[in-house]
């Protein structure tokens, strides 16, 4: 078994990838057999991270980056 | 001679009063922009601000001036920002501005219609420079108010429609003088971080004099020269900024540039469904397709070499078994027929045979067959003939043939 992505993206995008190789017909059957195992649990992997995502806010701060002074109490935008 | 005293001293006085007058060092003018020049060689902005009974001479430094967010010129109702003191050298009472925006509607389009041609001009709103966003990009640079409705806005549908993503706000002033070095903070700082795929710069709605910043030129520059792709989102749908014309992408509301930016998560979901699907349709081609090749192709040919395989063998075996029986019927036939040549010579050797014609043979008392010669007188035998015989007592034994050599005669 291969390693879990890293992240949603790869593993979207390993799951791409094995159904283009299980459609390709010289794929032999054993290794099809490999990929679907695979394909499963990349599948739980990608709808797992969707039920437990939570969008995350951080702050950064602006005058780090040293431009120009003078940032002041952020305004109401309405 | 009364007192005197000469101009310089006049109006360094002059100038001492007007700097105690707390109102001059800090006021905004409103005025009428008329014989407007920008000095070639420093760059200062001298012009006269009117109104339909007065006017002041006013200068702007080069400094402030590279600030402003609008080409000033003639006839243009401005408010300037600064203070108002006499020029020495000129006994030239006059304002020196900070700060200058627009006033009123006509001159604020006029301003906004001129900077919108020149960079329009310049490529800064060229399609072919707009960049594609990340299809699902993981950490989004938001420049915003902190306290806006907009980052709540964005919040609330990026967090419902795909909440994988991270928000790195850089919290701003979004109106008023420090806005616009307050933007440009906020875009330098978000796309300095390696980790922001996309910056949005949006604020809810507002006059168009709160809006007004997201016209400046610096920030127009400062987007266009981004690493990052931008997206605009500034009021309400009908608001139109020059940050908008110069963005990668234009949003009409926060909301719908939340949308725009990331991906529904319920079409990833219903993405991620039908790839499980197509991949359970493609194991079980798979081995369907297998099950085929074996089930026909395999055991039929297999079949046929089988039976062309036993045909094969069996005319051999007929073959065989045919060369087998000519063979045995030969060999037989042939022993037939030198058995029956042999029974042939065997029967006419039979010594009985001679007996049916009338000849006897002549046995001792063992049965063994004796010539005639060799019999003595007194000695019993027997006499086999043709289906009979005689026991019999030789009375004498004499030879037929005069022979010198016989030693006695025989008589029967």
């Amino acid at each position: 078994m291969k390693k879990a992505p890293k992240s949603f993206e790869e593993g979207l995008e390993r799951l791409q990838g094995i159904l283009a190789r299980m459609q390709e017909p010289d794929t032999p059957l054993a290794e099809s057999v490999k990929l679907y195992a695979e394909a499963a649990d990349l599948i739980q992997y990608c709808n797992k991270a969707l039920d437990s995502a939570k969008l995350k806010i951080e702050e950064i701060d602006t005058r780090l980056s040293g431009a120009s002074a003078g940032v002041g109490e952020a305004d109401d935008g309405q | 001679m009364a007192d005197y005293i000469d101009v310089t001293t006049l109006n360094r006085l002059a100038r001492r009063v007007l700097a105690q007058c707390e109102p001059l060092n800090n006021l905004i003018v409103c005025g009428e922009i008329s014989n407007f020049t920008r000095h070639y060689k420093s760059g200062h902005l001298y012009f006269t601000l009117k109104d339909a009974d007065s006017s002041v001479k006013a200068v702007m430094f080069r400094d402030k001036a590279r600030l402003l967010n609008f080409e000033p010129q003639n006839g243009m109702l401005v408010l300037a920002y600064g203070n108002a003191t006499l020029y020495e050298r000129d006994g030239a009472f006059q304002v020196y501005a900070d700060y200058m925006r627009p006033f009123g509607a006509g001159a604020a389009q006029m301003a906004f219609d001129a900077l919108k041609k020149k960079l329009e001009a310049e490529g800064l709103f060229a399609a072919e420079h707009k960049r594609p966003l990340p299809v699902m990009p993981r950490c989004i640079g938001i420049v915003t108010s902190k306290t806006g409705a907009a980052l709540k806005d964005v919040c609330q549908v990026m967090g419902r429609r795909w909440p994988l993503t991270r928000l790195l706000l850089a919290p701003v002033s979004v109106q008023g003088l420090e806005a616009e070095d307050s933007i440009l903070d906020g875009i330098h700082a978000l796309e300095s971080r390696r980790d922001v795929e996309l910056i949005l710069i949006t604020r809810g709605g507002g006059s168009k004099e709160d809006l007004w910043v997201f016209n400046s030129e610096r920030i127009a520059r400062a987007v266009y020269a981004c690493p990052k792709p931008v997206v605009s989102a500034v009021g309400h749908e009908i608001d139109y900024t020059i940050l908008d014309y110069v963005a990668d992408l234009r949003a009409p509301t926060p909301s719908a540039a939340a949308e725009l930016c990331v991906p529904d998560q319920n079409r990833i979901r219903s993405e991620i469904y039908s790839f499980g699907q197509n991949i359970q349709n493609s194991i079980q081609s798979a081995w369907q397709m297998c099950y085929n090749r074996f089930s026909t192709a395999r055991p039929e040919q297999a079949m046929r070499i089988q039976r062309s395989a036993i045909a094969a063998k069996q005319q051999q075996t007929a073959e065989i078994s045919a060369r087998i029986t000519r063979t045995a019927n030969d060999a037989l036939s042939r022993k037939q027929a030198a058995l029956g040549a042999s029974a042939g010579m065997a029967a006419s050797l039979n010594p009985y045979a001679v007996l049916s014609r009338g000849y006897a043979m002549v046995l001792d008392e063992t049965g063994g067959c004796r010539p005639v010669g060799a019999l003595r007188p007194g000695q019993n035998i027997t006499l086999k003939g043709d289906g009979a015989q005689a026991d019999c007592t030789v009375t004498s034994v004499r030879s037929d043939r005069e022979d010198p050599y016989e030693e006695s005669t025989q008589k029967l």
